[in-house]
């Protein structure tokens, strides 16, 4: 009987102590393998909006223009480039020897379709307002002459992105974009096998005009959780992973290391200034002078974020004290509540969405506490992503918390949502005929003092109305294991940056 | 009476799976949101109503409600379960091999949970009151307590801080590619969900044997001579295994739609994933045609947990 006893411990023993020891072998040096939460959704990049296809395909497609270390705008696949004196024509002069994975060469021609392709109402493009003033598009030798209706200076940097890749002309006219067709970029990888839910992978693409990128193969792993994706990079199972959740990259050891940059993406609560009570610029004022941002970013983003006013452009990003209270101020709060004849408080809902990023949740808890310091209630509409972009869209909520994304530009980044004609305008309930100026003049003049002027007047307009309350920005966070080297995290989000990165 | 038995459950079954396709279907066109804005997030606000129209005629929701059950429902029969748009392949495909990973994660918790819960069971059972009794039902309780994601969870951090192993951050290996890397795969979380499991099967055994170990017949058995393992494995065991299969049956079903949390944290590409991925996207077909198969299956383990209880008990007719 004890003998029986002792050779099923044995066994048990063997078998547990047999799983540790017989561990698969590391990931082979020249394969970096990254783990992230989300899985590509589509491989046409004129269409995608999710981040993880946007990531993903960055690696595959090129564009004319890309955005550099410290968001500096700089040459893609355009080399160089100039406006005419009223910035309503552009010259791009594009590379060359470029080539696209299938051998051809990318010629202005390519150029010139994949414009044209994005500027097509049938594609669904998701980019496609950033450029709708283009009204010709002409491929002369090496050129690509760019028309546009009014000024706009800030096209160029409208040429960055995935959403703005270049693609073959023969696979256009072909019909060889999205769907099960693989993906002809010009970029540092070619696509190599997507199974979706589980793996892209990507092979370095030899004749890459920057030179063969040194890591050989990018495997994009998906794996649904971040607390598993740090924990197989601490087993070395994975080589980087894709981390939004603050209180994840706090746990991040020193065995690892951690690339962090502020996002240009903000949080926000956006106010529908057409509902009561937040029709009432006082009421607005009184819930911004009633928040207190620190705090915010100190508990529900546990210290990871940066305060933040409207504009997150680097070159433009607004002063976040110039605003009415820079800092929490319930006195004033309640002077402006007093104002709006609502000494006793008021009372608003805000959507909040559970599942659209990690702190959304404890924001909303947050504020709401903050809030009720000066008898403002703000209750909570809790609901996953799917049910609170539909209802974003359509501006069904007094209040909501965001997450929106930010641009280098703040003409990409504003427009759509407070000049009148703005496709988002609706969702943002707010437009005057200043902004419409300014955002007029940020866009017609191609020299920075005139486009700062006008679009900190903007900023000023919007936080003096306080037509929404601009509260952080996060931190954009890859975190690898320390072989990796020669990497830079962009605030877009962007891996592109592995085509100059070395393992070990 | 046997085939009359077969027959009424079987029109039963049908009756259940007809009813959950219509509520899965109504379900899902109830709560806000579609294929497009999903799919688009808030770029949809860029989108001119011509542009939406057509890719509502892309993604088959232009049709009047009707229209679209029937259409889904008809091919479904045939063995159709629509398209997936967001990853680009038919959804048999995807199911094929989801399906595959959840069946085995499930069957494996299956039988690490009914292992685990008939053993301690018996263990507890052996003396009533005792402390090994008290060890027992303090297991059980624990067990259903520890919810799955703070054990899972638990369990990967450990292991990957303090051993630098988890196997699931590599590709996930189906038993015929990898055997030994698929059994490291799915070993931790067939664990998590087999305590899940055992502790139910733990309670109700110890309930049953109990009630069994006092009848006559027992009695009887030891009066005989039997030696006392053979009582308890033949006589006891035997006579109490009936609310101990219906109880397994039963978790066996749970396990299909729970393996989801399990899946998430051990990244196995199985069918709760699946289904998971699908509502956020609000795939109709994928989500639809993935609840049907999970619902075939819960009806078909009922059914078959009915007729082992015929089998087991003959007394039940």
């Amino acid at each position: 009987m004890k003998l029986k006893k002792l050779t099923i411990g044995v066994a048990v023993a063997a078998l547990i102590g047999g799983t540790f020891v017989a561990q698969p072998a590391k990931a082979a040096s020249g394969e970096l393998v990254i783990g992230s939460v989300l899985d590509i959704d589509r491989t046409d990049p004129h269409t995608s909006t999710n981040f993880a296809t946007v990531r993903g395909l960055g690696l595959v497609y090129g564009s004319l223009i890309e955005i550099g270390a410290k968001n500096a705008i700089k040459g893609g696949l355009a080399s160089s480039w100039v406006f005419n004196s009223d910035s309503t024509q552009l010259t791009l002069n594009l590379r060359k020897g470029v080539k696209f994975h299938d051998g051809s060469t990318f010629d202005a021609e390519d150029a010139k379709a994949s414009l044209e392709r994005i500027l097509d109402t049938k594609t669904g493009a998701a980019a496609r307002a950033n450029i709708a003033t283009i009204t010709s598009i002409t491929a002369k030798g090496r050129q690509l002459i760019l028309k546009m209706s009014v000024p706009n200076a800030p096209i160029l940097a409208a040429l960055e992105g995935v959403n703005m890749a270049m693609l073959s002309k023969d696979d256009i006219d072909a019909g060889k974009i999205g769907g099960s067709n693989k993906p002809n970029g010009t970029g540092p990888y070619k696509w190599g096998t997507w199974e979706p839910t589980q793996s892209l992978k990507l092979t370095s693409f030899a004749d890459y005009y920057a030179g063969e990128p040194s890591i050989g193969a990018v495997t994009i792993r998906v794996i649904p959780n971040e607390a598993s994706i740090l924990s197989a990079l601490n087993a070395g199972t994975i080589g980087m992973g894709i981390v939004t959740d603050p209180l994840i990259a706090r746990q991040v050891k020193s065995n690892l290391k951690t690339f962090k940059v502020p996002a240009l993406a903000y949080y926000a609560l956006q106010f529908n200034t057409k509902q009561a009570p937040l029709d009432d610029k006082n009421v607005r004022l009184a819930i911004q002078c009633a928040i207190d941002r620190d705090e915010l970013i100190k508990t529900a983003l546990l210290g990871e974020g940066k305060v933040t006013g409207p504009i997150t452009s680097p070159d433009f990003r607004s002063n976040p004290t110039a605003r009415p209270c820079p800092t929490v101020n319930l006195a004033k709060a309640r002077e402006y509540l007093a104002a709006a004849g609502k000494s006793s408080g008021v009372t608003f809902k805000t959507l909040v969405t559970s599942t659209g990023w990690a702190t959304s949740v404890a924001m909303a808890q947050n504020l709401k506490a903050q809030l009720a310091k000066v008898n403002i209630t703000m209750d909570l509409d809790i609901v996953e992503q799917g049910t609170y972009v539909p209802r974003w869209l359509a501006a069904d909520f007094t209040a909501t918390l965001a997450n929106n994304g930010g641009r280098v530009d703040p003409d990409t980044m504003y427009t759509r949502y407070f000049t009148s004609t703005g496709n988002l305008n609706k969702v943002a309930t707010y437009s005057s005929s200043t902004l419409d100026a300014n955002f007029l003049k940020g866009k017609a003049s191609g020299k920075a003092p005139v486009r700062k002027d006008a679009y900190t007047a903007i900023s000023k307009e919007l936080e003096d109305n306080a037509v929404w309350v601009w509260l952080a920005t996060p931190y954009e966070y890859r975190v690898a294991t320390k072989k990796l080297r020669g990497f830079t995290a962009l605030a877009n989000g962007s891996l592109l940056q592995l085509r100059f990165a070395k393992l070990g | 009476m046997q085939r009359f038995f077969i027959l009424n459950r079987l029109l039963s079954v049908l009756t259940t799976l007809f009813g959950i396709s219509i509520f899965v279907f109504i379900v899902l066109r109830v709560i806000p949101g579609d294929t497009i804005t999903s799919s688009l997030g808030i770029e949809t606000g860029a989108l001119s109503p011509e542009q939406i129209e057509s890719l509502k005629r892309y993604y088959g929701i232009d049709q009047p409600l009707i229209g679209q059950y029937f259409s889904w429902i008809s091919s479904f029969l045939r063995g159709d379960l629509g398209f997936s748009y967001s990853t680009g392949t038919p959804v048999l495909q995807l199911t094929k091999s989801a399906l595959l990973v959840t069946l085995e994660l499930a069957l494996i918790g299956t039988v690490l949970g009914v292992f685990i819960g008939i053993s301690i069971g018996m263990f507890s059972a052996r003396k009533p009151g005792s402390l090994r009794d008290f060890a027992g039902q303090f297991f059980g309780l624990l067990a259903l307590a520890v919810p799955g994601f703070v054990l899972s969870t638990t369990i990967v951090t450990v292991m990957a801080n303090q051993f630098q192993y988890f196997p699931n951050g590599y590709e996930y290996m189906s038993p015929t590619e990898d055997l030994w890397m698929n059994f490291q795969q799915m070993l931790f979380p067939g664990l998590v969900l087999g305590i899940a499991v055992a502790a139910p099967v733990m309670r109700t055994t110890r309930s049953a044997l109990l009630e069994t170990v006092d009848k006559d017949f027992i009695r009887t058995a030891y009066g005989k001579g039997v030696k006392p393992r053979i009582v308890r494995l033949k006589h006891v065991l035997r006579n109490s295994l009936i609310p101990i299969v219906t109880m397994t049956g039963i978790q066996f079903g749970y396990l299909l739609g729970g393996a989801v949390i399990v899946e998430k944290i051990f990244s196995l590409p199985g069918m709760g994933r699946q289904i998971l991925d699908a509502i956020n996207k609000r795939e109709y077909a994928t989500v639809q045609s993935s609840i049907m198969i999970f619902a075939i299956m819960f009806v078909a383990i009922n059914l078959i947990t009915d007729l082992v209880y015929r089998k087991v008990d003959p007394r039940i007719k």
